[in-house]
């Protein structure tokens, strides 16, 4: 953590992409202190999972730069492999590794990547699977598993790596209701642990109580960044009212 | 002639069509795998390049390319021995085949799969090696099994070129005989006696290979 304590985790400069002539990204900037838990909202469409896939590479950009913590990505292919490396990704669709177990899909880059022995690589992730609470589901595999334990196991899969940075995309938009909470739990340990967080979500219960600050996107653009208490009792942005009024009726 | 020296004669060709099976594996398979991932992976005059060569195999007649390999190119100098132009003419056609199940197998996959592995920081091989194929290859097991079916009973056309293989045994046979309907359908009995344990095989290894569905299936 030493290297990332007076950087940002996350800056964000005058990003800009394209997909073909629809500007799906204008001029973003956004700075995320390390520690901090940033919520992004916005209607669909909005660029907020463009966004957030652009910051561990799996989106290019065309102009702009993304910086976590010293690593300017896509500057070279190596240090960019090492910024994914310390960040962690979860998917709205889990992307769990069908033909492995559970205990697999979380070894397989302690493994390849950093080439830990096998015993050390189980160990730790047994670790992870206990603190998502589905330890006995080890030798599983993800088709077994309901969506909500999948979508846990895809946490401690990122956890493994001991990311300094994880990021959500949309982690409960696939889950049945009554999962939502334990996914969400999970998430809020973390977040009590002092993980940097970054979490697009509609999951506005959770914005209020775990987000230090709320980013809110229309048509690629972020109009208003805030404090979840301001945002949520006083939003500046008319868009931004007209969103939350559709939230909560 | 009885049945069972007909049975006999015929099973002295055995050993030529598993060689010609087995060889023909030894082509198929590389061929199949390599331009398959390799149709997969890249883009623009490379890829060009490696569809050319799968198109060249998988649609020309592999009977008139038994034939040019065996009898033409000794013309040109380069005479390869029957079993090798047969091994290598009706893999590479079969392996033709396989490149594209193995292809389309890659390509079916969820983009998400390919995402999580390089959002874990895998190295695209890795991703390749230990995430694509293993899926891709589970799914297309069916159509492999298929195609090594079509590999045994397309090495009947090697009699052409010499090869002293079942077909070429029970024509033999039928010359001397001159009593083709219990010959030929013996013959046609061989095949179907060489090729239906491979589908009950190619049954076998779909369970053996795919934990993950037969746990599914338990559940």
């Amino acid at each position: 953590m030493t290297q990332t304590d007076d950087k940002p985790a996350v800056q964000i400069a005058s990003l800009n992409k394209w997909y073909g002539a629809f500007h799906v990204l204008k001029e973003v900037n956004l700075t995320i202190p390390s520690g901090s838990r940033v919520v992004i909202c916005g209607p669909s469409g909005s660029g907020k999972s463009t966004l957030i896939r652009c910051l561990n590479g799996l989106e290019a950009y065309q102009q702009g730069t993304v910086t976590l913590g010293t690593i300017e990505l896509g500057a070279n292919a190596r240090e960019t492999v090492l910024a994914r490396r310390q960040t962690g990704m979860v998917f709205q669709s889990f992307n769990l590794f069908p033909h492995l177990t559970v205990l697999s899909n979380c070894t397989l880059a302690l493994r390849r990547v950093l080439r830990m022995p096998r015993n050390e690589a189980e160990s730790l992730a047994r670790h992870f699977l206990e603190k998502v609470r589905i330890p006995e589901q080890a030798t599983k595999y993800p088709a077994q598993l309901s969506g909500g334990q999948q979508q846990r196991v895809a946490i401690a899969r990122a956890l493994c790596m001991n990311p300094r940075l994880m990021l959500f995309d949309e982690p409960t938009s696939a889950l049945d209701p009554e999962m939502v909470k334990e996914v969400l739990d999970v998430m809020t340990g973390l977040a009590h642990e002092g993980m940097t967080m970054i979490c697009v979500t509609h999951e506005m219960g959770f914005a209020r109580e775990v987000a230090d600050q709320v980013v809110f996107m229309d048509q690629g653009s972020i109009v208003e960044q805030a404090s979840p208490v301001a945002f949520f009792s006083t939003p500046n942005h008319p868009r931004a009212r007209s969103f939350l009024n559709t939230l909560l009726h | 002639m009885s049945v069972l020296e007909i049975w006999l004669g015929i099973l002295q060709g055995f050993r030529v069509t598993a060689l010609v099976t087995l060889y023909g594996l030894v082509f198929a398979i590389p061929f199949g795998l390599i331009f398959g991932v390799a149709q997969h992976l890249t883009t623009g005059p490379a890829r060009f390049v490696v569809t050319s060569v799968i198109e060249f195999w998988r649609s020309s007649a592999v009977i008139i390319l038994l034939f040019v390999f065996y009898y033409a190119l000794p013309l040109a100098g380069l005479a390869l021995s029957a079993m090798t132009v047969s091994a290598m003419v009706l893999g590479l056609n079969i392996g033709g085949y396989a490149s594209q199940a193995v292809r389309a197998g890659l390509q079916a996959l969820d983009r998400g799969q390919k995402e999580a592995g390089h959002a874990l920081g895998l190295s695209r091989s890795t991703i390749l090696l230990r995430i694509e194929l293993p899926q891709a290859l589970v799914a297309m097991s069916p159509t492999f099994i298929n195609q090594l079916i079509q590999l045994v009973k397309a090495t009947s056309l090697v009699s052409l070129v010499t090869l002293t293989d079942m077909t070429f045994r029970a024509k033999e046979i039928s010359q001397i005989e001159y009593d083709p309907v219990p010959i030929y359908t013996s013959l046609l009995l061989a095949y179907f006696i060489v090729c239906y344990p491979v589908a009950l095989f190619g049954r076998w290894v779909e369970r053996r290979i795919n934990p993950a569905r037969e746990a599914r299936r338990a559940v």
